[in-house]
């Protein structure tokens, strides 16, 4: 197929808008490869090169030579908008499917089956998907001509970032046909991911690679243990830092909480995070259009997101790669002549990114449980079923299911919607695979220490770390900021961490498959539901997290002083229609710490407590349940209402912690169906492990 | 079995396989398999092979072949290149390997019995090597009486016993009694299916005879196809081709796939000799076998002797020629 230059560059004006637009160094000749199916072709460009015109132009031509469609893998697509209306302004059909638009997956399944989309983007979950593979991709599938893998890297298993649904991409194309055209793309590669794209793509791979050097960041780190002291530093720093930027956390608990706090101190921000949902475009657009100061987001900003003016990037706490940290610092001072990188580094980092690494992986007995649960049903046996079977949550089984049928030969393959064990064994390169990847990552925690360690060369080492040549280096066009706090500050940042109150969402649903020896299934009426609660902090958290645990493991009664902050709580949240009156959930282990805290809450906030609960039997500590299931039935039929009926009066319910929410859950239940009229849930604290 | 396969194995599949991912699939004009055949011998007589057509160049070579098929349907055909890895991937998840006539791996002995016709395209589950060892093929009704299955399943146990491959269909009746008698000896045995392979090998008891290296199941039809009389019949052919005798326990008198399968052998093929029960109230199929010049069963009693019966020398040689003739099958009305 010939390449038609002339046209290339036609497209290139009318994706950029500008009249005078030309190919950078390397673009043409990536379209010109694709186009002419001159073989398999690797781009290594830095973010914001513009890798996507190479595979929209590329996509374009081909379609305008009555090819047939190309699809697109990446792993974060609800970024991709402003990609996305490039093509656009190209004439490029460009479609999308993933969970964010399920409304549009028929009409974008019945746009395929008529031909008029020209590239389809999707995840590599999504194509581990039976169901979209079945009634979506058969469509494509069948005359596909360009196949675009994007953060090709997360192939190699020396990749920074592992995505177990690369196993099935990277199986993919080592059973592709040539005359499928390939590209793959990525921003980070280092020679050992190179070697490794090498032998999956195949020997006749070309390479194009790009410089990684960006040589108007303006790097600096500095540790700031605690989340106050970082808090304060960043609504001290972040007012006077000139230009718009992006705040990362690791979390979206952060990402929420640190947004909070900056508004409360009058910056306009907002949180991006995973969870953000639908407003998430608008939040784009507004820091593409200068109109907040920075968002405070998690990696869900991550890749696609291209404002060549960003003028700050803060990290408010350490990834877990330099690699993984270099590309979220990439993209400040694309197009400015400075920017500032700037990572704090805090005392709860390890123990963030060792939960990651250590939850990466299901364990040996993990594996052992699922695959001893399915031995003992020929049938196979639904996720749903498992969960009824095995002690595990719903997601770790999720996991494990997952990897392990991403292994090859895979010893579990699911036959309609159940799991069945195959003719193959799991193979001990699984577990050789986990080692290796947990090594690796443990390097990588501890590289990124010694980033945060450094005090001059920081753009070098980045450089270095991914094999790239660091060139000559510029002195800083900035001056460096303030490494410390200010005390005034931090405490109110403490105080602001206290304030802080969280939602407890009540369940809606009994587990799937109900729980047949009380005959409950499905929804739970609303009339025996509870109304949203309250939960003063997370449990271990840097505002009262440490006070609930002494109170409950240490000293075995909680302080006033939290009797003073939940009082303050209920005061500000203030529910309606007003409680009348407090109840607490029993307990036949601590049979007086909840009982008395609730007790003297009562008291604080002026109303009656009656212990209308009780235990009818002890049952394993809920904490031990590690899903729905297990939980709702380990609760049920545990509680009942005491001998003296309860008050009909909307009731304040106080617990200590909150894990799966099933004992809260069940609580109200049998509280409203003794005719009490509304049941708000008071907790100390939230526990992490929830589903 | 990681199902890395060779640019002719992919072109072959993609020119003659139907690729089933999901259910209600459209079908492909796949190539029967005479116009594959005939396609195969001009790239041949070229010096080309069918990994050629997925080449840069493979434009010109399709213009060329235009006197058999037409190009563009070669070229929607070849154009399925992603779907094939996705209906390799759906088989490498549950164990199922695929091999083509161009593969070193495919069976010896079905390519020397079926030369041009052996099925181009071959999916298995289990030790491939179990293909190469010859061994009783043992066929007949799936409807028979208690008494016959366990004079069947006595055969599958001297075959077994005697350390020689039962070669079978895996349908109900007699191909069941008889893989079951061999099981039990610790024998080695062949399924030759002709449907829902994919789920054949997820079955709990298959399972741990293919991983105990016992049992292999092959088929020349995707893992996905369900069941279709066409195949049922033809793949008695291959059960013949892999056996080195074959024994019609029962059969249907001039209907059936048991019968069709004897009688194709007795009358054109000519690969093995064919056996007949010779004891008991045998019907009109076994009688009317026999006056075709099938054997009688010799009804040896011990492993030993059932060893013995099936040595080359020792046997008679069937009537007729051994000049393969055109076959039947056609994977296009899969």
């Amino acid at each position: 197929m010939t390449f038609n230059g002339i046209r290339a560059l036609e497209l290139l004006k009318l994706g950029t808008r500008l009249a005078n637009a030309c190919f950078r160094k390397g673009q043409e000749e990536a379209i010109r490869h694709v186009v002419e199916g001159a073989g398999r072709l690797l781009l290594v460009q830095k973010t914001g090169w513009g890798k996507s015109f190479v595979y929209f132009i590329a996509a374009k031509l081909l379609r305008e030579r009555a090819m047939g469609p190309a699809l697109l893998i990446s792993p974060l697509l609800a970024l991709m908008r402003n990609q996305i209306a490039a093509a656009e302004r190209m004439g490029v059909r460009a479609e999308t499917i993933n969970s964010d638009n399920r409304e549009r997956w028929s009409d974008v399944a019945s746009a395929i089956e008529r031909d008029t989309v020209d590239i389809l983007l999707i995840s590599p979950e999504r194509l581990a998907n039976e169901q979209f593979r079945s009634e979506v991709l058969a469509g494509i599938a069948r005359r596909l001509a360009l196949l675009v893998i994007d953060e090709a890297h997360c192939i190699s298993d020396w990749g920074h970032d592992f995505r177990p649904h690369y196993r099935l991409l990277e199986r993919i194309v080592r059973t592709l046909p040539v005359n499928v055209r390939l590209l793959a793309t990525t921003a980070t590669a280092n020679d050992r991911v190179m070697d490794d794209l090498q032998k999956v793509l195949g020997p006749e791979l070309h390479v194009s690679r790009g410089d990684l050097n960006r040589p108007s960041l303006v790097l600096q780190t500095m540790r700031l243990p605690s989340q106050a002291q970082r808090l304060a530093w960043i609504a001290a720093q972040v007012p006077a830092l000139a230009g718009h930027g992006i705040i990362y956390t690791l979390t979206v608990r952060d990402a929420v909480q640190v947004a909070d706090w900056l508004k409360s101190r009058g910056l306009n921000v907002e949180p991006y995070t995973g969870e953000t949902g639908d407003s998430r475009p608008m939040l784009e657009q507004a820091l593409l259009d200068n109109r907040v100061k920075a968002l405070v987001a998690t990696t869900a900003l991550g890749m696609g997101f291209d404002k060549p003016d960003l003028a700050f990037v803060i990290h408010y706490q350490a990834p877990g790669s330099v690699v993984a940290y270099y590309q979220q610092v990439g993209r400040a001072g694309r197009a400015l002549d400075a920017a500032y990188g700037i990572l704090l580094s805090g005392e709860e980092d390890i123990d963030i990114t060792d939960y990651f690494i250590d939850t990466a992986f299901p364990t040996e007995s993990e594996v052992s449980d699922v695959l001893d649960a399915l031995e003992t049903v020929p049938e196979g046996l639904s996720i749903p079923e498992l969960m009824a079977r095995i002690n595990l949550s719903r997601g770790r089984i999720q996991k494990t299911i997952d990897l392990l049928s991403l292994e090859s030969p895979s010893p579990i393959a699911r036959q309609e919607s159940k799991w069945q064990l195959t003719a193959s064994d799991l193979s001990p390169a699984f577990w050789e695979r986990a080692r290796r990847l947990t090594d690796l990552r443990r390097f990588e925690q501890r590289q990124m220490q010694d980033y945060v360690n450094l005090r001059c060369g920081h753009m070098e080492f980045l450089v270095r770390a991914l094999d790239g040549d660091p060139g000559p280096i510029r002195p800083p066009a900035l001056p460096p900021l303030p490494t410390t706090a200010d005390p005034v500050l931090v405490r109110e940042a403490v105080a602001f961490l206290r304030r802080t109150s969280l939602p407890i969402q009540p369940r809606r649903q009994w587990p799937a498959g109900g729980i047949p020896e009380y005959n409950l299934t499905g929804r739970i009426p609303p009339e025996f539901q509870s109304q949203p609660g309250r939960a003063l902090c997370v449990w271990g958290d840097a505002g009262w997290g440490g006070l609930v645990r002494d109170g409950k493991y240490r000293d075995r009664c909680f302080s006033d002083e939290l009797v003073r902050a939940c009082a303050e709580l209920v005061a500000e949240w203030s529910p309606r229609p007003a409680p009348e009156w407090v109840t607490c959930v029993p307990s036949l282990r601590h049979t007086e710490l909840v009982p008395d805290f609730s007790r003297r809450l009562a008291a604080a906030i002026g109303l009656p407590f009656h212990a209308a609960l009780r235990r009818t039997e002890a049952r394993p500590q809920q904490k031990n349940m590690a899903n729905s299931i297990q939980q709702a039935s380990n609760v049920v039929g545990s509680l009942a209402i005491s001998a003296q009926r309860p008050p009909v009066g909307p009731v304040l319910l106080v617990d200590d912690m909150v894990d799966s929410k099933w004992t809260l859950t069940v609580a109200a239940w049998c509280l409203r169906s003794h005719g009490v009229e509304e049941v708000f849930p008071l907790a100390l604290a939230l526990t992490g492990k929830r589903e | 079995m990681n199902n890395i396969l060779s640019s002719n194995t992919q072109a072959i599949l993609l020119l003659t396989a139907p690729l089933i991912v999901s259910k209600g699939q459209e079908p492909a004009d796949v190539l029967t398999m005479g116009q594959y055949k005939q396609l195969a011998g001009f790239l041949r007589r070229q010096d080309r092979q069918a990994g050629d057509l997925l080449t840069l160049q493979a434009q010109e070579l399709l213009d060329e072949c235009e006197h058999l098929i037409a190009p563009e349907r070669l070229r929607r055909l070849l154009d399925r290149g992603f779907l094939l890895s996705q209906a390799v991937e759906r088989w490498t998840a549950r164990s199922i390997w695929v091999v083509s006539s161009s593969d070193d791996e495919y069976p010896r002995r079905l390519k020397q019995q079926l030369k041009d016709d052996a099925p181009p395209i071959l999916y298995g589950c289990g030790d491939a090597g179990i293909l190469d060892t010859g061994g009783l093929a043992v066929v007949g009704s799936r409807h028979v009486d208690d008494a016959l299955l366990a004079y069947t399943e006595h055969i599958g146990w001297l075959a077994g016993a005697a350390g020689c491959t039962l070669v079978s269909g895996g349908a109900r009746g007699v191909d069941q009694a008889a893989m079951r008698g061999a099981i039990e000896a610790g024998g080695k045995v062949v399924g030759v299916l002709a449907d829902s392979m994919e789920r054949a090998v997820l079955n709990r008891e298959h399972r741990a005879l293919l991983m105990r290296r016992q049992l292999v199941v092959v088929s020349p039809y995707d893992p996905a196809a369900g069941f279709n009389v066409g195949h049922a019949m033809q793949r008695n052919k291959l059960i013949y081709a892999l056996a080195d005798a074959g024994l019609v326990v029962s059969s249907d008198f001039e209907k059936g796939g048991t019968w069709a399968g004897a009688v194709e052998q007795l009358d054109k093929l000519h690969l093995v000799p064919v056996y007949v029960r010779a004891t008991g109230d045998v019907g009109d199929g076994i009688e009317s076998l026999r006056r075709k010049g099938a054997l009688p069963w010799p009804n040896p009693e011990t492993p030993e002797a059932l060893a013995e019966a099936l040595v080359p020398e020792a046997r008679p040689e069937n009537p007729g020629s051994r000049k393969p003739v055109k076959m039947l099958w056609d994977l296009a009305d899969q």
